[in-house]
C-alpha cells in the first residue's frame, strides 16, 4: 500500500501525463529543459507557458527528470556479461554501465584480477571517499573478488578459480555482477 | 523494430492488433448513431471487454520486448484514444453513412488503431530521446525495417534469388560465388540505401506488387530521392537494437517510484514564477520535413484476418455482471478512508464517484487498490456501469461527477503546485 504522499502524487502524474494536444510539438529542447531541472537557469515566462501548454514537452521534462534522479540516486550495482570470445586469453571486461572494467592479469602461473573504476562515474566521489567496499561475483552467485576500493579507484585480488578467467566465466552464466559489499554480508 | 520509447512496433503488435478488433466487434454491436457521449461508451465498453479476456492466451503474450502484455498494451491504446478524440470522429464519420457489417467495422477500427499506434510510438520516441518525429516518419521506419528484412532474406538464399539479389546490387549474379555484399549485410545498418530503392523499383518485377517507395502514395516521395536519410534512418534503427539488445536490464538503477518526477516540474515551475529569466525565450521552431508533412495513413491490413476470428463465441456470450457482492458498499467506503489528502479533496463526493476517479486515472486495477474496493468477480474496480447503478445515476451523469471531480483535482493540484495540495 503507498503512502498518502504518494497516492496524491501518483494522482497528480496521471492528470500530467493523461494530457494530449494535436499537433503537439516538442516546445523546449534540452539543453533549456536540463537548466531549468538544475536550477541554473530557470525558464522565462514565455518558455513556462510552452511547457504548460505542451503535454509533449512535459513528458520530455519527465525523461529527463527521471534520467537525472537515477543518475543521482545511490549506486547499487552494475553488471556485464562476457561477450564472444576474441583471440587469446581474456584481458578486460566492462560493465554494461560502461563504469567498471575488470582486468585479468597472467602473472608466474595464475592470475589475479583487478577492478577498476571510471573516474567519471556519477557515484565515483562518493565510492572513493568511502573507500567502499566492494565484491564481484560471477554469474554462479561465487564471489571473484572482495576488497575496499583505493585513493586509485581500483582494489584486486588473486583470482580465485583454478579455471583461467575467461574459462571460468563461461561455465558460470558468462556475466558478472560489481556490488557494494554490505556490512552485514559474510 | 525497436526505437527509443517505442511500444508498438514489435510483432506483438498483430495481436494487439487482433484483441482491439475482436472486443470492439462486441462493444461496437448494436451500437446506435451518434450521440455526445458516444466515445465516453466505446471506451468503457472495450475496458469492460478487455478486462473480461485478460487472462486469454492472446491478451497474456507479449506485446514487445520490454515486458508488456498485448493486453497491456491495448488497454493504454484505448486510454490514448480517449485522449485524442479526432482518430475517435473520423471513425464515427466513415461509419456514418449507416449500419456496417462485420468486415467493415473491424477494418474501420483497424485502421483506426494502425493510426493511432504510430502517433502514440511518435510522441513516445520524442519523448524519450528529444527528437522531432511524426506518425509518418515512424511507418517510414517500419518500412525500413520490413524492407531491410526482406533484402536480409533474399542475401541468405541468394541462389535461389539469383535474379532478384542482381537486381538489388545492381548488377548480374554469377553463378559461382556468393557476392560479397552477402556476406557483409549482417544487420541492419550494414544495409546500403541504393539496395532499399532497388530492391522497391524491382519488387513488382519479382511478383510482390508495387515496392513501397514506389506506390502511387506520396507518403515516401520525399525518402525516394534522399538515400542519405534512407541511410541515416536504417542506422538509427541498427544503432538502438544493437542498445537495446544490451541494456535491457537496468534493474541495479531503477528507481523506487517513477512519479517523483512531478516534484521536478512543480518546483521548474515555481522558480521560474520566482525568478524568470528575463527573455528572450529559446522555444524550439517547428521543424517540418516532407517526410512528416504527409498526412498519416493507415498501411494495408494483412489479409490473414477475418477467417482468422470471424467471430469469438465466447464474447457473444460474455455477461458483464453488474451484481457485487452485498455489503460492498460498507466495506469499500471504510476502506478507502485512509487517503488523506486526496479523500479530502474528494470528500464531497461519493465512494461510486471516487472509484470512477480513481479507475479514470490510475486504472482499473492498480496494486494500490484496497481488497475492499475491488469486484470479486474480475479482481478489479467495479466498471462505470456498476458504479452507476451502485450511485442510483444514470452513467452519462456518473460521468459528468466523475469529470467535475478531476477537475477540481487538478486545480486544487496547479494552486497549490502540488506538494501541499
Amino acid at each position: 500500500m503507498h503512502s498518502d504522499d504518494n497516492t496524491s502524487r501518483r494522482l497528480q502524474e496521471a492528470l500530467l501525463l493523461d494530457r494530449r494536444q494535436a499537433g503537439d510539438r516538442l516546445l523546449l529542447d534540452d539543453a533549456t529543459l536540463a537548466a531549468a531541472l538544475d536550477g541554473s537557469r530557470p525558464l522565462t515566462a514565455g518558455e513556462r507557458t510552452a511547457l504548460q501548454a505542451s503535454p509533449l514537452t512535459a513528458r520530455r521534462l519527465r525523461h529527463l527528470a527521471l534520467a537525472r534522479r537515477a543518475a543521482d540516486a545511490a549506486w547499487r550495482g552494475s553488471r556485464g556479461v562476457l561477450r564472444a570470445a576474441g583471440n587469446g586469453p581474456l584481458a578486460a571486461l566492462v560493465t554494461e554501465d560502461g563504469w567498471w572494467t575488470l582486468h585479468f592479469i597472467h602473472e608466474g602461473g595464475g592470475w589475479r584480477a583487478v577492478l577498476q573504476l571510471a573516474p567519471q562515474a556519477p557515484f565515483a566521489e562518493a565510492l572513493l571517499v568511502a573507500r567502499a567496499p566492494l565484491r564481484v561475483v560471477d554469474g554462479a552467485g561465487a564471489t571473484i573478488l572482495a576488497a575496499q576500493l583505493d585513493a586509485d579507484g581500483e582494489c584486486e585480488a588473486p583470482w580465485p578459480f583454478a579455471a583461467a578467467p575467461g574459462d571460468h566465466l563461461q561455465a558460470h552464466g558468462a556475466r558478472f555482477t560489481v556490488e557494494p559489499l554490505e556490512a552485514d554480508t559474510p | 523494430m525497436r526505437l527509443p520509447g517505442t511500444r508498438y512496433q514489435e510483432p506483438g503488435w498483430e495481436e494487439v492488433r487482433k484483441l482491439l478488433g475482436q472486443c470492439s466487434l462486441a462493444a461496437l454491436r448494436g451500437e446506435g448513431r451518434a450521440r455526445p457521449d458516444r466515445l465516453d461508451d466505446y471506451v468503457e465498453r472495450m475496458a469492460d471487454q478487455l478486462l473480461a479476456l485478460r487472462h486469454g492466451a492472446r491478451a497474456r503474450a507479449a506485446g514487445n520486448g520490454y515486458g508488456d502484455t498485448v493486453y497491456e498494451l491495448a488497454v493504454a491504446l484505448v486510454v490514448e484514444l480517449r485522449a485524442r478524440p479526432a482518430d475517435w470522429d473520423a471513425l464515427c464519420a466513415a461509419l456514418a453513412d449507416g449500419p456496417a457489417g462485420d468486415a467493415l467495422l473491424r477494418k474501420k477500427v483497424n485502421d483506426m488503431f494502425a493510426v493511432l499506434r504510430d502517433r502514440v510510438d511518435a510522441d513516445n520516441y520524442q519523448a524519450a530521446c528529444g527528437r522531432p518525429c511524426s506518425p509518418n516518419r515512424m511507418y517510414a521506419y517500419r518500412m525500413l525495417d520490413t524492407a531491410y528484412h526482406d533484402v536480409a532474406r533474399l542475401f541468405a538464399d541468394w541462389r535461389a534469388h539469383r535474379a532478384q539479389v542482381g537486381a538489388i546490387l545492381g548488377r548480374e549474379i554469377l553463378d559461382a560465388a556468393a557476392p560479397i555484399e552477402v556476406r557483409q549485410l549482417r544487420t541492419i545498418a550494414d544495409c546500403r540505401p541504393e539496395w532499399i530503392l532497388r530492391w522497391s523499383a524491382s519488387l513488382e518485377a519479382f511478383g510482390g506488387g508495387p515496392g513501397p517507395l514506389h506506390t502511387r502514395s506520396k507518403r515516401f516521395a520525399s525518402l525516394k530521392t534522399s538515400p542519405d536519410k534512407i541511410a541515416a534512418m536504417l542506422r538509427e534503427i541498427g544503432d538502438y537494437e544493437q542498445l537495446s539488445a544490451n541494456r535491457d536490464q537496468d534493474w541495479l538503477q531503477d528507481l523506487d517510484d517513477a512519479s517523483v518526477w512531478v516534484e521536478d516540474y512543480w518546483r521548474v515551475l515555481q522558480e521560474s514564477e520566482d525568478a524568470a529569466t528575463p527573455g528572450p525565450d529559446r522555444i524550439l521552431e517547428a521543424r517540418q520535413d516532407a517526410l512528416d508533412a504527409a498526412a498519416p495513413e493507415p498501411e494495408p491490413e494483412p489479409a490473414d484476418d477475418l477467417a482468422d476470428e470471424a467471430s469469438d463465441p465466447r464474447l457473444e456470450t460474455l455477461a458483464l455482471s453488474v451484481s457485487l457482492p452485498p455489503g460492498y458498499l460498507g466495506e469499500a467506503g471504510a476502506a478507502g478512508a485512509g487517503h488523506g489528502k486526496v479523500a479530502r479533496l474528494l470528500a464531497a463526493d461519493g465512494l461510486p464517484v471516487r472509484l470512477a476517479v480513481f479507475a479514470r486515472l490510475l486504472g482499473p486495477d492498480d496494486d494500490t487498490y484496497p481488497d475492499a474496493w475491488r469486484d470479486p468477480a474480475t479482481g478489479a474496480l467495479p466498471t462505470m456501469q456498476q458504479l452507476a447503478a451502485l450511485a442510483e445515476v444514470s452513467l452519462p451523469t456518473l460521468r459528468k461527477r466523475r469529470d467535475a471531480a478531476i477537475a477540481r483535482l487538478g486545480a486544487a493540484f496547479n494552486d497549490k503546485r502540488g506538494s501541499d495540495a
